[in-house]
C-alpha cells in the first residue's frame, strides 16, 4: 500500500510506517483478521478487548476531529470496520453465526420467513418441528405459570430452558473443535439455541415486577 | 457480509477540510436550570466564573427596549415579567407544540399560534416570537463572552453536553443553537459520559461506574467501563423530561392547594411563576434543614405564610422519583451486569443533593454514591477535558467510546421496524442488509428511516422518509436493495440505499426537522419496556402473517394453473394444509401459524417439485435447440 499523505510504501499497520498517517482499511478484510486472528471459534476475549481497546485508542476519530479530510475518512472508516469487528467477534452466538457465514451457511431468522422483504432467508436453516412444538409448549406452561402468579415454577422452567440453551452453545463450542466442522449441524444448534434464548428473554421479570435490585 | 459496502455513504462535511489550528476549547455544560462553561488549563479543567460564581441561570428575558438580559438578572424579573422570561428552555428543544402539551400544564408562558412544526414563545403581547434554539443560543452568547474574556480571544471550538437520553431532533436543535452563538460547536457529548470523563481522570477512577444524572429537566443513567484510558459506555438509558423541574411543579401544585387556589393558579401567570420560585427555594432550603417556612404574595398587599417539612416534599417528590427507576435497570440489565458489580455509582445534576435521591440511589445500587467533584460542575468540567482531545491539545492515552442511545431502523411490510441498528452499539458504527420486493413489478421502494425500541413503526419516532425509483418491473423478491446506515462519531445518521440488479442509488442524510416529534413519542419510549412482550409477540405475528398469506396465495395459484400435475388425495392434503394454516393465521399464536407453513410446505413440497420440473422443462422446450444443447454441454 502506498500512503496517501507521503505518497511512499505504508506497510500493512492501521499507520503508515514512514509518516505515521492513519491508512483507509482493508475493505475486503473479515472480522478475524481486522484483529490479526486467525480464523477460530476458539477465542481468549479478554485478549480480544485488550487489542480492541489499544486500536480505538489509535484510530478513534476523536484524534483526528481536527485533521485532514482523508485522514478523518479513514479514521471514521477503520472504526466502523473496528466496532462490527468486535461486536460480532466478542459474542459467541455472533462469533459463531459469522463463521458459518463465512463458509457459506447462512443461520438467517428461525424460519427463515422473519422478514418479508428479505429474499435470501427462505432458503437458510428448514424449521424442526419438534423444536417448534417443544418451545410452543414450553411458552403455554410458562403464561401459565404466570397467570397462577407461580413464581417457583416460572424459575424452574427458566432454569431448565437456560440448561437446554447451555447445552446447545456448548455442542457448538465442540462442533467448531472437531477436525471437520459440521457446519449444517452446528446451524441447527444455532437455531435452537435461538429459540431458548428468546424464551429467556420473554421470561424476564417486566417493570414493576421485580424486586430490589441484586 | 458486505462490509465494504459500509464504506459508500460519504462522511458529513468531508469535503470542508477543517483547519487545522490547535487552540481554545472550552466545554459547555447547557443546563435545564443553570448553564457553565469550563476550559482546560495547565492540565487541569477548571470552571470559568463571572463575579456571581460559576453557575449561569438559564434564564433568558426579552426587554420591551428589544435588549436581552440573561442570567441571574433575568431570573429576578420573572415574576414581574414571566411571560416575557425564559426559564428551563430546555425542556423545548426539538419540541413541536404537541409535544409542549406535557411540560405546558404549570407554565407561565403562552405559546405563539400556529401550526408551527416549532414552538415558538410569543413574547411582548405578541409582538415577538422567539423559539427555544433562539433562546439557548442567548446563553450560549454569554458563556462564549465570558469565555473570552477569560481566554483573551475567540474560541475556536466548543463541546456542549446533551443528555444522553436526547433523541436525535433534541440534538439538532441544541447543536443548530450553538451555531447560532457563533461557536464552532465541534462535538456533542453525553452528559454522563462528560461527569465519567471528569471523574476519571480528577480521581484516576478505573472500573465499571453508573452515573447517575439527574438535572433539571432530565434524567440519565449510564454504565461507563474506565479502563486504562479508555472510557467505554457500556449502555445508557434515561427519561428526558423527568428532573427537579418536576419536582418544583409537583411542590408548586401542593402549596397553591394550600393557599385554596387551583392547581393551575387561576391562570394567573406572575403568581404561577412567584410559587414555582418558592418552591424552588423550599426545595433547596429542604436539603439541608428539616423544616422550611415558606412566603408568598398571592396579590399584592396579600400575603400567604406556611411551613413545610422534608416529609412532605419527600412525599411530593416521591412518585416523580420512582420513575427514574425503570430506566436504572435497564441500563444495568443491557450492560449486563448487577448493581453489586460496580465500582460506583457518580453522582451529577443539582436534584441529586437531595436526600431522598441519594437515598434512592444507595438503594437502587447497594451502595452510598460518589459526589466528591461538584454534581453542579462535573458535566461542564468533562467537556472541557473532551474539547481539548478535540483540539488536539491533550493527552494521547484518553478516548471516549459513546454509543448509539436510541435504535435506528426501517419500516418494514406489515408495519414492523426493522432495527438495523440496535440501542448502545458503540459509534462510529454501520449497516448493511439487503431487502427485496413484494409485490410483483413494483418498481419502487419507500424507504421509512425511525427511531426508537418499539416493534411497530406507529410507535417509532420517524426520522425521515426517502424513495428510491426506477427499478424496472420484476416478479416478487428479484430485486436486491441494499440499505446501508451509518452513524458518525457525532452520532448522527446518513442512510443510502441501492437496488443492485440495476445499480440504482438514493441517499440521505439524516436530519430530522426538530419540530416535528411525534408528540406521543416520549411517553412511548419510556413505555416501551412494559410493552416489550407484548411488542414482540404483535411483531411475530404480523410477520407470520403477512408470510403465511404469500404462501396461501402462491399455493392457491400453483393448484389452479396445475390442478393436472396433482396425484391421487394431494389435492385434499393440500387443502387441509391450507384451511389448517387459514385457522391459526386468525388466531394469536405466531408459532402456531409458523408450525402451519410448515406443514403446509411438506404438504405441498412433492407437488411443487413437480412443478418446478414441469416448468423447467417448458423452459427449455421454448428455447432454441442449439442453445439447449450447448447448455447440456454437447
Amino acid at each position: 500500500m502506498i500512503c496517501w499523505s507521503c505518497e511512499k510504501n505504508a506497510g500493512d499497520g492501521m499507520l503508515c510506517a514512514g509518516c505515521g498517517a492513519v491508512q483507509p482499511p482493508d475493505r475486503t478484510a473479515d472480522h478475524f483478521r481486522v484483529f490479526g486472528l486467525p480464523r477460530k471459534f476458539d477465542l481468549d476475549v479478554a485478549d480480544l478487548e485488550r487489542r480492541y481497546k489499544e486500536m480505538t485508542k489509535v484510530l478513534h476519530p476523536d484524534r483526528f476531529a481536527r485533521a485532514d479530510g482523508r485522514a478523518r475518512r479513514a479514521s471514521l472508516e477503520r472504526s466502523v470496520q473496528l466496532n462490527l469487528a468486535w461486536r460480532t467477534l466478542s459474542q459467541p452466538v455472533a462469533r459463531a453465526e459469522y463463521l458459518l457465514s463465512l463458509q457459506g451457511v447462512a443461520v438467517g431468522e428461525p424460519t427463515g420467513s422473519m422478514r418479508s422483504e428479505r429474499p435470501d432467508n427462505r432458503a437458510t436453516q428448514p424449521v424442526d418441528t419438534a423444536l417448534l412444538v417443544e418451545v410452543m409448549e414450553l411458552r403455554e406452561a410458562l403464561a401459565e405459570a404466570r397467570a397462577r402468579g407461580d413464581s417457583a415454577k416460572v424459575a424452574t422452567l427458566v432454569a431448565g430452558v437456560q440448561v437446554l440453551h447451555d447445552k446447545e452453545m456448548a455442542e457448538v463450542a465442540a462442533g467448531f473443535a472437531a477436525g471437520q466442522p459440521n457446519l449444517a449441524a452446528i446451524a441447527a444448534r444455532l437455531v435452537a439455541g435461538r429459540y431458548y434464548r428468546r424464551f429467556l428473554e420473554e421470561a424476564e421479570p417486566h417493570e414493576g415486577e421485580e424486586g430490589p435490585a441484586k | 457480509m458486505a462490509v465494504e459496502t459500509l464504506f459508500e455513504i460519504s462522511e458529513p462535511g468531508e469535503a470542508q477540510t477543517k483547519e487545522v489550528r490547535r487552540g481554545r476549547a472550552v466545554g459547555i455544560d447547557l443546563g435545564t436550570t443553570n448553564s457553565l462553561v469550563a476550559v482546560v488549563q495547565a492540565g487541569q479543567p477548571i470552571c470559568l466564573r463571572d463575579q456571581l460564581g460559576s453557575l449561569l441561570p438559564s434564564v433568558v428575558h426579552y426587554a420591551a427596549d428589544g435588549s436581552v438580559v440573561v442570567g441571574q438578572a433575568a431570573r429576578g424579573l420573572a415574576a414581574q415579567a414571566p411571560q416575557d422570561t425564559i426559564a428551563s428552555v430546555k425542556r423545548f428543544m426539538g419540541r413541536g407544540p404537541r409535544d409542549a402539551e406535557v411540560t405546558r400544564r404549570l407554565t407561565p408562558y403562552e405559546f405563539a399560534p400556529g401550526a408551527d412544526a416549532v414552538v415558538r414563545f410569543s413574547l411582548l403581547g405578541g409582538r415577538r416570537a422567539v423559539t427555544p434554539v433562539e433562546v439557548s443560543a442567548e446563553i450560549l452568547r454569554v458563556l462564549k463572552a465570558r469565555a473570552e474574556a477569560a481566554l483573551g480571544g475567540e474560541l475556536d471550538g466548543a463541546v456542549i453536553t446533551v443528555p444522553a437520553y436526547f433523541d436525535d431532533g433534541q440534538r439538532q436543535a441544541t447543536r443548530d443553537a450553538g451555531r447560532l452563538a457563533g461557536l464552532d460547536v465541534m462535538r456533542l457529548l453525553n452528559e454522563p459520559t462528560a461527569a465519567a470523563l471528569a471523574y476519571g481522570l480528577d480521581k484516576q477512577a478505573e472500573g465499571t461506574f453508573a452515573v447517575f444524572d439527574l438535572g433539571g429537566g432530565t434524567f440519565d443513567i449510564s454504565i461507563l467501563k474506565l479502563e486504562g484510558g479508555v472510557f467505554e459506555v457500556k449502555s445508557t438509558g434515561g427519561d428526558s423530561a423527568l428532573g427537579g423541574d418536576d419536582f418544583d411543579r409537583a411542590l408548586a401544585a401542593r402549596l397553591l392547594r394550600q393557599m385554596g387556589l387551583p392547581e393551575d393558579a387561576a391562570g394567573d401567570r406572575s403568581l404561577t411563576r412567584r410559587v414555582l420560585d418558592a418552591a424552588r427555594d423550599a426545595k433547596e432550603a429542604l436539603t439541608k434543614l428539616s423544616a422550611t417556612e415558606v412566603v408568598i404574595e398571592r396579590r399584592p398587599g396579600d400575603v400567604w405564610r406556611g411551613t413545610l417539612t422534608r416529609d412532605e416534599l419527600d412525599d411530593v417528590v416521591r412518585p416523580v422519583l420512582d420513575r427514574c427507576e425503570p430506566p436504572a435497570r435497564r441500563a444495568l440489565r443491557d450492560a449486563g451486569l448487577e448493581a453489586k458489580q460496580l465500582s460506583g455509582v457518580i453522582l451529577v445534576g443539582g436534584a441529586t443533593r437531595m436526600p431522598i435521591v441519594r437515598r434512592l440511589v444507595a438503594s437502587l445500587f447497594g451502595r452510598e454514591p460518589l459526589a466528591d467533584i461538584d454534581p453542579d460542575e462535573v458535566v461542564a468540567l468533562g467537556a472541557a477535558v473532551q474539547a481539548d482531545l478535540l483540539a488536539g491539545n491533550a493527552r494521547k492515552d484518553v478516548v471516549l467510546m459513546d454509543v448509539v442511545p436510541l435504535s435506528l431502523g426501517l419500516e418494514m411490510m406489515g408495519g414492523v421496524a426493522e432495527k438495523l441498528i440496535h440501542r448502545n452499539t458503540t459509534v462510529p458504527c454501520g449497516a448493511v442488509q439487503t431487502f427485496t420486493t413484494y409485490a410483483d413489478n413494483q418498481t419502487g421502494f419507500d424507504l421509512h428511516v425511525v427511531q426508537g425500541e418499539r416493534e411497530l413503526v406507529a410507535d417509532c419516532r420517524s426520522l425521515a422518509r426517502f424513495k428510491l425509483t426506477g427499478i424496472p418491473p420484476m416478479p416478487a423478491g428479484m430485486a436486491r436493495l441494499q440499505v446501508t446506515f451509518l452513524v458518525d462519531a457525532d452520532g448522527l445518521l446518513g442512510v443510502s440505499a441501492r437496488e443492485e440488479t440495476t445499480g440504482k442509488e438514493s441517499s440521505i442524510r439524516v436530519k430530522p426537522s426538530y419540530g416535528l416529534t411525534d408528540d406521543e413519542v416520549e411517553r412511548m419510549i419510556r413505555d416501551s419496556f412494559a410493552h416489550a412482550e407484548r411488542d414482540v409477540s404483535e411483531r411475530l405475528l404480523v410477520v407470520e402473517r403477512v408470510e403465511a398469506d404469500r404462501i396461501l396465495q402462491a399455493t392457491r395459484v400453483a393448484l389452479a394453473a396445475s390442478a393436472d400435475l396433482l396425484v391421487d388425495g394431494e389435492r385434499a392434503a393440500i387443502e387441509a394444509a391450507m384451511a389448517a394454516l387459514e385457522t391459526s393465521k386468525a388466531g394469536r399464536d405466531h408459532l402456531a401459524i409458523r408450525a402451519a407453513i410448515a406443514a403446509l410446505d411438506a404438504a405441498s413440497k412433492d407437488f411443487a417439485t413437480r412443478r418446478m420440473n414441469q416448468a423447467l422443462q417448458q423452459g427449455l422446450r421454448g428455447q432454441d435447440i442449439g442453445a439447449v444443447e450447448s447448455k447440456v454441454g454437447k
